[in-house]
């Protein structure tokens, strides 16, 4: 099967100005991996390691010093930006903090759809409510302030917000660490759901090894910038090369047994 | 008799909706030595029930309890002064969203070295005290796993990375030398080893000087790992309470039951990528609480009897509050 997402030699190199720009730069070493269409790759690290950073290349918010990365083959460039922001799309850390509170929902899904899309106001209200129902919420949140969303709902309003413009690839930045067990069971299921049913390719950082494990198909580990580990989910699960992720997966063992 | 022992805690809230009560006949109570688990939902009231423990709430709203003892005395009936010098001396707290909590206009460094008690400064001159002060709050930065303990002491809350204000606030919070350490969510988003060196510093430290711990937190992989007891709320209300033991087995309440279902790593019958069990739906708002047992709504065993509140009942040590129990036949 073809890739869907394909990476090469992606670095970057982070410029630090000011009081303190002696000390360290952060360098990301040239990665490169693939991602098939329904695939789910895990990337773990220490905190500082450049997870979150990779995440903001792959999704164009920062701008690589090298490398490539092809959709379905095709190269996304600088000029290409448009269709980069709704190929692929994020959804950031806190989504609390994400969503500005004096917009309603609706109001904020239809942004997207006027900076990226040449919808009509009808098909842009149709398209708000099929992505609601997706990402089972009801056609009424459109009109809903941040406010009067609970935190399992406005963990779906992130999700909405970047599955409305259609996009291939969702790239998340701990999707589930602020999230309490149940919600964190429904927002895991619903991102299962639609990667079946709409094939999307999903990238996701975390540190909740248990969900790391049941729901990723591939892993990449990152130790100060550089790529220490990846492969198949299980395959590192049992045979950790790297010292980090040894030591990782060893206390994640030693709390399950612990009980 | 328990350290801490809180009777039918009630929290009264005023919202523009009028009176809501946000805790609903709480009950909890810590031994000494005991690491107790608090668990819930977001918004079941897990953060007001320390706040009120500390007396960190604002005067206008209502508390109430038929018993809120600290080591026999009556908290809500005690002086300001006697109440705060308990908090500082023999109850630790580290607050959720650590960064947050700290001072933002002092060093790390002033901060900690304010909370060393007295007692643990032992050389006479002041100069010693001064160098005195500043190991023992190095060695306590080492042990929560702080290694550049320099750069961490010299610099402000909003300068270093959440991480290590985490780990900061638990230094700081243990170098009182607490007999009680209430730690609201103090592990979320931490990386697994991080988190596996502090929970074997807190059950070390429970080993060997009898630390008492009330532990809030959503990770129930550590939770299992490390609490002895555990008190489950669901919006307001403690619905189940036992040994870890007892409740992880053997849950009687559908809540506890389905938070416990949740955890893929608990289960590993549990195929890659199949569904998660969870309730439908989310926790109500308090403005638009259930009457009787909140968590009917969801409830995948609720009857008609479930909108009167169901009475708290008691086996073996291990109480619940519902009318449909899971030992009882589905009705
Ligand atoms: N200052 C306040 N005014 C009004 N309502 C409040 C206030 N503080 C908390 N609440 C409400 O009280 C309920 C319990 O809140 P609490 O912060 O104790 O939840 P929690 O169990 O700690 O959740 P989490 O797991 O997300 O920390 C929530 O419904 C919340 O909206
Ligand atoms: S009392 Fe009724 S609604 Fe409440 S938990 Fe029990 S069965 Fe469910
Ligand atoms: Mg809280």
């Amino acid at each position: 099967m073809n890739s869907l997402l394909t990476v090469s030699g992606l670095s970057y190199r982070k410029q630090k100005s000011g009081l303190f720009s002696n000390r360290e730069l952060f360098r990301l070493s040239p990665l490169s991996f693939e991602l098939k269409r329904g695939e789910t790759m895990a990337i773990m690290g220490e905190n500082g390691s450049g997870k979150s950073l990779l995440a903001k290349l792959l999704v164009g918010v920062l701008q690589p010093e090298a490398g490539s990365i092809l959709l379905n083959g095709e190269p996304m460039c600088d000029s290409r930006q448009q269709r980069r922001f709704s190929a692929i799309r994020m959804i950031f850390q806190h989504s609390k903090d994400s969503l500005n509170p004096g917009l309603t929902l609706g109001g904020q899904l239809e942004e997207a759809l006027i900076l990226n899309t040449n919808m009509s106001a009808t098909e842009r209200k149709r398209q708000i409510e099929n992505t609601l129902v997706k990402v089972g919420m009801l056609p009424e949140h459109q009109y809903f302030y941040r406010h009067m969303l609970s935190e399992g709902q406005h963990q779906r309003a992130a999700v909405a917000r970047a599955l409305i413009l259609d996009p291939q690839v969702i790239v998340a930045d701990e999707p589930f660490a602020a999230l309490d067990p149940s919600v964190r069971s429904q927002t895991a299921n619903l991102l299962m759901n639609l990667q079946q049913q709409l094939g999307l390719g999903f990238i996701f950082i975390s540190h909740n090894l248990g969900i790391v494990r049941h729901i990723s198909d591939r892993i990449l580990v990152l130790e100060k910038g550089k790529v220490v580990e990846s492969g198949k989910t299980e395959v590192i699960f049992n045979w950790p090369k790297s010292e980090y992720t040894k030591r990782t997966i060893q206390a994640h063992q030693e709390l399950i047994s612990g009980q | 008799m328990p350290m801490l022992d809180i009777k039918n805690l009630t929290l009264e809230i005023d919202t523009p909706m009028g009176w809501v009560s946000a805790l609903d006949k709480v009950s909890l109570s810590i031994d000494t030595s005991e690491i107790r688990a608090l668990v819930g939902e977001s918004g079941s009231g897990k953060s007001l029930i320390v706040k009120s423990i500390v007396g960190a709430i604002p005067e206008r709203w209502r508390v109430t309890a038929d018993r809120m003892n600290w080591k026999g005395n009556d908290l809500l009936g005690m002086s300001g002064n006697q109440r705060r010098a308990i908090t500082r001396n023999e109850i630790s707290v580290i607050l959720q969203n650590a960064s947050a909590a700290l001072d933002p206009s002092a060093t790390l460094r002033e901060q900690i070295e304010e909370s060393i008690p007295s007692y643990r400064l032992t050389k006479g001159w002041f100069w010693q005290r001064r160098q005195q002060r500043l190991d023992i709050a190095i060695q306590e930065l080492h042990r929560v796993g702080i290694r550049d303990h320099n750069l961490c002491l010299s610099s402000y809350a909003h300068q270093l990375p959440e991480d290590i204000c985490q780990k900061f606030s638990i230094a700081m919070a243990l170098v009182s030398k607490p007999k009680l350490l209430i730690a609201d969510n103090p592990t979320v988003g931490m990386e697994t080893t991080t988190k596996v060196q502090i929970l074997k510093l807190l059950t070390k430290l429970n080993k060997t000087q009898g630390l008492s711990v009330l532990f809030v937190s959503h990770d129930l992989l550590a939770i299992a790992a490390m609490a002895n007891t555990m008190t489950v709320l669901y919006c307001g209300q403690t619905v189940e309470s036992g040994s870890i033991e007892q409740v992880k087995r053997r849950p009687l309440h559908p809540y506890t039951k389905a938070l416990l279902d949740s955890a893929p790593s608990f289960r590993r019958d549990l195929p890659p990528k199949s569904p998660l069990s969870c309730l439908d739906g989310t926790i109500p708002t308090l403005q638009h609480l259930p009457i009787g047992c909140r968590l009917g709504p969801r409830c995948p065993r609720a009857q008609r009897e479930c909108v009167k509140m169901p009475a708290t009942r008691h086996i073996h040590g291990h109480s619940y509050a519902c009318h449909f129990p899971l030992h009882r036949d589905k009705p």
